[in-house]
């Protein structure tokens, strides 16, 4: 089957499996390994993208139901020598990084709700994190790191995010 | 599959498509995030799938004065925004917490409904406290049928049928669904109670995930219409979940099923107690 | 400027743009199109004599270029004793254990291959637990265990018993003896952990001019190449190890496991293979935090002195002795740490069964012995009717104390961090108002680990860019040594910046021999390592520079970039200009340094079948919970989690604390969620991220640090490890303060919910082990 759609808006065509899971094109044959797959089951959010502006796991989604769809992943969010995504900006500044692997999904995850819920408490942004884990840090400074980027954007008076993707 | 066969994916537009697909003996493909598990499981993916995304019908939630319709192609996400009718706020709950985001913002109603192993999902309590009716699409044509029912039989009806629309009456006065995962979330939960109250002050019980299929608790549901004094009392009404318990717990790798019910009274204890707190019970 | 004060800052990570960014090339991410993939064909019974393998159906398969056997890597590995070979040979002692491996050109074909092998098996029941494996008459896991090579001598080993360690210092009958005493007896069990780094085990080999290359994501480059040349039999250098960033480690990595089998297929193909588990096998095979039984006995005056204490630890090495072999020897340090002891013995047993071989994981054996010992202590004041926090007061390791093998311990360091925890206490508050309604319990443990230091070298290469470029063995596991710790140190030895210090990943055939990422060791071996690099580096600029400014090179210093006259800032001239002169005339500047251990001494006889008889750096930790338990459902909520650390000197205090965050955050899961089982048939019942839970953010609160410094330590400019030992103590505070708020004895982890409703209920029973006798010495191999 031939699966067209967008990937970080270019044009992308596929001929195979319509069942084989969106994360394995995106790593095996576009060689975009910034989307992780890690328990392949829906459960740490390493492989999220964004599928039509949505963050969703990439490795439940059978590519056949991505045709037609413009799908995001971590290197199309700040691409090339483009600066970063203010939320990544935040969690460097937060110095949240370990190991990192969980971090490309964690992004997709968060940039998506920080966009989508500028106005968030703490608990909120935590209850958002339930399906991206992280084995090395223990959480708190990615919290920080979100509630950093909504008090920025709110004071910037600006719509958070900044870049729609 | 056969080496060199290719897999046939349809994404139907209509449900006369997706019947046609049906008949030839194509899988239905909902958001995939039970489905695409099966290699896991060691189960292989079928031959061929349907996929119902693109029928807009399936694909609305419409609120109506005196009813509401689920479209089977809703995603837990999209209901969870769309169903602020008051009434609902038990499967409000069900569809805001059920899995974690990412699953929510993928896995559909009837999904949810059509996962036969799936002993923890939330939608069935939720549903079987709204007494909804589920309609299929048969081979003969449409069909009605209730919740209780459907969850009784589905394995068969699903033989030979599409989950479409999910049929809800506005006649509940307030609702609750109570949900214990072993974490704060993020796991499927080991035990769920949903309540509802309806227009008469009757309270419906069902509960999920404590064995295979989701069922109402009739004992405890006449047990306090019996107790007329109990009005809604918490602790009373967890005295009658005692007293009635007729669960047989499942055991599972991550509870045995002595834990799942002995955790039924405190889970109706707090479902009455949330039901109080609407304000709708005076 | 002092040389700690250009050291310690707060430099952010170098790698966590790239990482941000979905950049950074983990080894799994480094697949080609042109490598073929491996596939290993794993036993699918726990016990059992291989009757008939073979392969040559498979090897006829498409796209299949090589299929491989024990018969193809004979060689023996191991820790202390070399039992366990790469591919079973003749026996299988675990479900799951790789059994012949099939490379091809596409996985899909790797495991359709895997099909045509043919396999017969004489399945053997199974020795499940280790009360079975001691059973007198039970059937051996290694029936030629007397037939293994001994790497480490020293330790008793019989049967089913992999190892033994013991310690005994003083007269432990005749405290048991006394008239003043009374005796309390504990017992605990604790199950497996698994790690979950998000990478999984995973590695590249290839085969290149008569050597093999792995590239792979360990935090032991230099076992992974001398195991491989062992199994493969290779020419003394025949392996070179590459080490891409980690995606986690947490110890599992800190063992050869898979990298051979590359090596060995790319020998076979001449072709790069990469081999990776999938999710089911890494968590089906993960060489967890080993499952341990453990009995501890106290003899304890009215006046709240230990006069005696005797201890049996069963730790389950699973299939193969692995890091448990070597663990044995922790328990003197671990449950033989934190308290002043008169009489001492502990004994400690690795047990061979048909399970899945176990492994180290942060702060191995610490964690579940400080539990058991925290928890005995519990029980002591509440026999004795002590109040637990001046019971510790009172007893708690000081200056001159001696450790169960002898150790004297230097300083006052546990006495003054339990004041420091009353103060952060005071400080943040407590959080009983948070419990509403609900059962609270507040608990302050104490925990004794050390740096397990041992060889590490490192060159320094200075660069006419004024650059530095550090090569070391170490490893970027997430930790941030490689890019924060250890370019400071050299910045600051240097007088450069740090972002003017290259740090070169881990490759074997570049830099000297090093034991690896772990034990919280890197900071300390590699730091001393490269410091004493730096200081030929020095030696060398400021000759030259001596020789240039026709000044006394005792009279320069090394700062912001250029070698000054001591007293005149601004003088002197770049570091550049000395390094251009130096390589047109002496030849560029370079430093190599070497650390080891210094090998602190225990009391003669104290210490038997030891890997390390006393610590060279102690590292203690009081850890603070406060929980609520729900006594309907059993849910235990931390409500606030307080550490007070002895890092000795923290050279980057906000790394520092990130590592608390996330080391305390593991024990939670520890403590409460991460529950691993065996199932009847031998296999690891949680094998997937639905089953095995770890803790999500809505499970965690930020924990309440303070960093003590200024014990004493051997390690660089004062340091001690700050990364191993946040996860130490969490096991004890969790279990402490769940058991005050449910008023029951806790001797069980985790503490999922319906474990502490059936505490509740009472329907838990007590561990019992009628396997370990009720007399110490019956308990040892004599």
């Amino acid at each position: 089957m031939t699966v067209i759609f967008q990937l970080n808006g270019e044009d992308c065509r596929f001929d195979g499996d319509p069942m084989t899971p969106l994360v394995d094109i995106l790593r095996q044959e576009r060689f975009l390994t910034g989307t992780k797959a890690v328990c392949r089951e829906g459960f740490c959010g390493a492989c999220t993208v964004h599928v039509d502006d949505e963050a969703v796991p990439s490795c439940l989604k059978p590519i056949g139901l991505v045709q037609g769809c413009a799908v995001t992943t971590i290197e199309g969010l700040s691409s090339g020598n483009q600066a970063l995504h203010p939320l990544q900006a935040n969690l460097e500044a937060a110095d949240a990084v370990q190991c990192g692997m969980c971090f490309p999904g964690m992004v997709m995850s968060l940039s998506a709700f920080v966009r989508d819920n500028p106005h968030a408490s703490r608990p909120e942004i935590k209850a958002a994190m339930v399906g991206n884990i992280c084995r090395c840090t223990g959480y708190e400074r990615i919290v920080d790191a979100v509630a950093d980027r909504l008090e920025q954007a709110r004071k910037a008076g600006q719509s958070v995010g900044g870049i729609h993707v | 599959m056969a080496p060199g066969v290719e897999r046939s994916f349809t994404a139907a537009s209509t449900l006369e498509e997706a019947m046609a697909a049906r008949r030839q003996g194509a899988a239905v493909l909902a958001g995939g995030t039970w489905m695409m598990r099966d290699p896991r499981r060691g189960v292989d993916l079928p031959e061929a799938v349907v996929a119902l995304h693109r029928i807009p019908a399936l694909s609305k939630v419409e609120i109506e004065p005196d009813h509401v319709v689920i479209g089977a192609a809703v995603t837990h996400a999209v209901l969870g925004r769309a169903l602020h009718a008051a009434g609902f706020e038990g499967l409000l709950t069900a569809a805001e917490n059920a899995a974690n985001p990412g699953i929510r913002r993928v896995a559909t109603v009837g999904g949810n409904l059509c996962a036969l192993d799936f002993a923890a999902a939330d939608l069935p309590p939720a549903l079987l406290v709204c007494e909804a009716t589920v309609e299929l699409e048969t081979f003969e044509g449409p069909k009605l049928i209730g919740i209780s029912d459907f969850l009784k039989d589905r394995h068969a009806l699903l033989a030979e049928a599409i989950v479409t629309r999910i049929h809800l009456r506005r006649d509940l006065v307030a609702s609750a669904h109570i949900r214990l995962p072993l974490r704060k979330a993020g796991d499927y939960p080991v035990a769920i109670v949903s309540l509802a109250v309806d227009k008469d002050k009757r309270c419906r019980i069902a509960v999920g995930s404590v064995e295979p299929v989701a069922r109402r608790w009739t004992a405890l549901e006449q047990a306090m219409a019996a107790d007329s004094a109990s009005a809604f009392d918490p602790e009373r009404t967890a005295g009658l979940a005692l007293e009635h318990n007729d669960f047989q717990g499942r055991d599972g790798k991550e509870a045995e099923g002595w834990y799942r019910r002995q955790v039924l009274a405190p889970l109706v204890k707090r479902g009455v107690a949330a039901l109080l707190k609407t304000g709708r019970l005076v | 400027m002092s040389e700690l004060s250009a050291t310690v800052m707060n430099l952010p990570r170098r790698d966590a743009q790239d990482k941000l960014r979905g950049r950074t090339k983990y080894t799994n991410d480094r697949v080609r199109p042109d490598m073929l993939h491996a596939v290993l064909l794993r036993s699918t019974v726990a016990a059992g004599r291989i009757r008939k393998l073979d392969v040559s159906a498979a090897l006829r398969c498409p796209g299949v270029r090589a299929v491989a056997t024990g018969a193809d890597a004979p060689g023996l590995y191991g820790i202390g004793i070399a039992d366990h070979p790469l591919l079973a040979i003749d026996t299988i002692r675990y479900h799951g254990e790789p059994i012949a491996v099939v490379a091809a050109e596409t996985e899909k074909q790797a495991r359709e291959a895997l099909a045509a092998i043919v396999l017969e098996v004489e399945p053997l029941a199974p020795v499940s637990t280790m009360a079975e494996a001691l059973q007198p008459a039970a059937r051996l896991v290694h029936e030629g265990w007397r037939g293994y090579e001994v790497i480490t001598e020293g330790g008793a080993r019989a049967g089913n018993i992999a190892w033994e360690a013991k310690s005994s210092r003083g007269d432990v009958d005749a405290a048991f003896a006394r008239p003043d005493i009374r005796i309390v007896e504990s017992s605990f069990t604790v199950g497996r952990q698994s790690h979950v780094p998000f990478e999984p085990r995973v590695a590249i080999g290839s085969w290149e001019d008569g050597r093999a290359h792995i590239q792979t994501s360990t935090q032991v480059p230099w076992t992974v190449r001398n195991v491989t040349g062992r199994v493969m039999q290779l020419a003394p250098g025949g392996v070179r190890v590459t080490v891409p960033p980690v995606g986690g480690g947490f110890g599992l990595k800190f063992d050869a496991s898979i990298e051979p089998i590359t090596a060995l297929l790319a020998r076979m193909t001449g072709r790069t293979v990469v081999l990776e588990n999938t999710r089911q096998e890494e968590m089906a095979t993960c060489l967890c935090r080993e499952n341990a039984e453990i009995r501890i006995r106290s003899a304890v005056t009215a006046e709240g002195y230990i006069a005696g204490r005797e201890a049996v630890v069963l730790m389950d090495c699973g299939a193969y002795g692995g890091e448990q072999v070597f663990l044995t020897t922790m328990t003197a340090h671990t449950l033989g740490g934190n308290y002043r002891v008169g009489a001492t013995r502990l004994v400690s047993r690795a047990v061979y069964t048909n399970t899945p071989p176990n492994g180290a994981f942060r702060a191995c054996n610490g964690v579940y012995n400080t539990f058991a010992l925290e928890r005995h202590t519990d029980e002591i004041c509440d026999a004795l009717g002590f109040d637990p926090m001046e019971f510790r007061k009172k007893n708690v390791l000081g200056d001159g104390d001696l450790g169960a093998t002898g150790q004297v311990f230097e300083a006052d360091v546990l006495g003054p961090m339990l004041d420091r925890m009353e103060a952060l206490r005071a400080s943040t508050g407590t959080s009983e108002a948070k419990a509403d309604g609900r059962l609270y319990g507040i608990a302050t443990t104490v925990g004794t680990w050390f740096v397990f230091v041992g060889p590490s070298a490192a060159t320094v290469n200075l660069n006419a860019d004024g650059s530095a470029t550090l090569v070391t063995s170490g490893v970027e596991i997430g930790s941030g040594t490689m890019v924060q710790s250890l370019p400071q140190i050299v910045a600051g030895q240097l007088g450069l910046a740090p972002d003017q210090v290259i740090v070169r990943e881990a490759d074997t055939d570049a830099a000297g021999l090093d034991v690896g990422v772990g034990g919280g060791r890197t900071t300390v071996s590699i730091g001393a390592a490269s410091i004493a690099a730096c200081a030929e580096v020095r030696e060398k600029l400021l000759r030259t520079a001596g020789e240039m400014l026709q000044t006394r090179p005792e009279d320069l210093v090394l700062r912001d970039g250029r070698v000054e006259i001591t007293g005149r800032p601004g003088s002197g001239m770049s570091i550049p200009t000395v390094v251009a002169h130096a390589q047109a005339t002496t030849g560029p500047i370079t430093g190599s340094g070497a650390f080891t251990a210094r090998n602190t001494p225990a009391m003669s006889g104290c210490a038997m079948g030891h890997f390390i008889d006393a610590l060279d750096i102690p590292v203690f930790v009081v850890h603070e919970a406060e929980v609520a338990v729900d006594p309907d459902t059993g849910h235990v909520e931390v409500l606030a989690y307080r550490v007070v650390q002895d890092v000795g000197r923290a050279l980057n205090p906000r790394a520092v604390m990130g590592q608390i965050q996330g080391g305390v955050v593991q024990g939670l899961g520890y403590a409460l969620h991460e529950e691993v089982t065996i199932t009847a048939d031998g296999r690891i019942a949680q094998d997937d991220f639905e089953t095995y839970r770890l803790p999500l953010a809505q499970d965690v609160i930020p924990v309440a640090a303070d960093l003590y410094e200024g014990a004493p330590s051997m390690g660089p400019l004062g340091t001690k490890g700050a990364g191993e030992v946040p996860i130490l103590a969490v096991g004890a505070a969790i279990g402490c303060a769940v058991a005050r708020a449910i008023g029951k004895p806790v001797r069980q982890l985790p503490l999922t919910p319906p474990r502490v409703l059936r505490l509740l209920h009472e329907r838990e029973p007590p561990p019992e082990f009628p396997h370990i006798a009720p007399g110490w010495a019956s308990n040892t191999l004599g």
